[in-house]
């Protein structure tokens, strides 16, 4: 059964793939979004001491306000499946609204904050396998040695990952690593967006990237696959439960969520990649 | 400012006379308050809206009423509502007339003051943390700040332009996902297929359902 999922995630990947190939119009503007990358990463932020107010008052008088000139590009990703990719996201805004939300919701009202604070801690700890490979994969020692270190004193002085003593220490807490990021890490771009059912946005490199990690996810090998899908479910809700209003914020925010959504996504993606 | 005085009376009293006018003309421009670094005029403005909403509310809808209009007072002296339209509609600002490009900026600062304002009611508990400033060029700065919640931390950056003596915001980052480009990707979108008045109409509709 998990050998059959796994094949016919596989055959889709393929098939975006050659989807994808298949479209010049869409490789063009992947191949617009890789120079635009690489443009951005070219300007570095300069690290200068900062100016008082006497010098910031001497730099200001040569200066132009003219902003349209010198601005930055927005990162564009490629969007070849649309159709599919809008038909998901309202698949999922309904997922949200009509199950997660509610049920988040009840689980909120039922079990005390410090009990879910505990549940997330443990899932978190549980995940370390993804996060310490991927900081390998990036040789990224330090952040490695951070990971073990906080894995080590949260499983045992923790109890299992309930708790998080190594939170007040700032070496043992590295930003989060996947393979999405170990594959932008090695210079492989996003691709193009994907929005999948249930898991939300993600782009084609993040993707593989999704089901690399999963064989590092120990919720994976539970048996039977039910109780390994209930787990994950749980652990969705719960995590839910701390972020109600989140979503819908960003919604507010947009003029168009679904343009939105993906801009966002694509942004944090770079940022995490680039840390 | 920490002046270090090591000359006679006379050096003293100069700078005390100094600092009797700073201190004078701070009364008199009320704008030249917040010019410094960038740092320390971002970290101003948050606590001056962190005050604003820890003050004990006073009753009923007028309440709330007043405390909305003191932050978007505080709001008005920190972005550049100008230099925010034009960074977000970058080369589509051209299309727009005179009386257009006022209508955006006016429509743009109603959309951003309330995301922004619900943004900071929610986190009105947490703590803010500001970090580090760095110059991004001669006349730009990034300074960075941290939203300290109970179980997670959010990272929220400042892009900074000077102006007349001034620190403003031109860009404001969230988790790595500026908002000028976000707000760009969704504007080019439709102004590919449309012309700036339609996008006018969008921003008109939802900034009254606000």
């Amino acid at each position: 059964m998990k050998c059959l999922l796994s094949a016919i995630v596989i055959l889709g990947v393929c098939l975006i793939i050659s989807v994808f190939k298949l479209n010049p119009s869409s490789s063009l503007a992947w191949a617009e979004a890789w120079d635009l990358d690489s443009q951005e990463k070219g300007s570095s932020i300069v690290d200068k001491s900062v100016p008082t107010r006497m010098e910031t008052a001497r730099v200001t008088v040569d200066v132009v306000p003219s902003a349209a000139d010198e601005e930055e590009e927005i990162v564009e990703i490629a969007d070849p499946i649309y159709y599919w990719n809008k038909g998901m996201y309202h698949f999922n805004d309904k997922v949200y609204f009509w199950v997660l939300k509610p049920v988040a919701r009840g689980y909120r009202w039922t079990v005390p904050e410090g009990a879910r604070t505990g549940v997330k801690n443990f899932f978190y700890n549980l995940a370390f396998p993804i996060r310490f490979v991927n900081c390998l994969l990036q040789a990224k020692g330090r952040a490695a040695a951070g990971e073990l270190g906080r894995f080590l004193l949260n499983t045992t002085v923790g109890m299992f990952g309930l708790g998080n003593p190594a939170k007040e220490h700032a070496a043992l807490n590295p930003p989060d690593e996947d393979l999405g990021q170990s594959f932008g890490r090695w210079r492989i771009g996003n691709g193009f967006y994907v929005v999948w059912p249930f898991l939300g946005p993600s782009t084609l490199r993040d993707s593989v990237g999704l089901v690399g990690d999963s064989f590092l996810d120990p919720v994976r090998y539970v048996k039977p696959m039910e109780a390994s899908i209930a787990i994950t479910a749980g652990d969705t809700v719960n995590e839910t439960s701390f972020r109600i209003g989140d979503y819908e914020a960003l919604k507010e925010a947009a003029i168009d969520p679904y343009i939105s959504i993906r801009d966002a996504y694509v942004q944090h993606r770079k940022k995490k990649v680039e840390e | 400012m920490n002046e270090q005085s090591k000359g006679g009376v006379g050096m003293k009293r100069r700078i005390l006379g100094l600092t009797m006018m700073t201190v004078m003309a701070l009364f008199v421009f009320p704008l030249h308050v917040n010019a410094g670094t960038p740092q320390q005029t971002i970290e101003a403005y948050v606590n001056k809206v962190l005050d604003v909403l820890r003050e004990p509310a006073s009753e009923g809808e007028s309440g709330k009423k007043a405390k909305e209009e003191k932050i978007w007072s505080v709001f008005d002296g920190i972005f550049d509502y100008t230099e925010l339209s034009k960074r977000t509609l970058s080369r589509n600002w051209k299309k727009f007339n005179g009386d257009q490009q006022k209508e955006f900026e006016d429509l743009f600062r109603k959309l951003l003051g309330n995301v922004y304002m619900d943004r900071i009611l929610a986190y009105k508990d947490e703590k803010v943390l500001f970090h580090k400033e760095s110059m991004l060029s001669d006349n730009k700065a990034e300074v960075r700040s941290k939203i300290l919640t109970g179980t997670k931390e959010i990272p929220m950056d400042y892009r900074m332009i000077a102006k007349n003596d001034q620190w403003k915001v031109y860009d404001v980052i969230i988790e790595g996902v500026s908002m000028i480009k976000n707000y760009r990707s969704q504007f080019n979108s439709i102004l590919s297929k449309k012309p700036p008045e339609a996008l006018l109409k969008i921003l008109r509709k939802k900034v009254s359902k606000a």
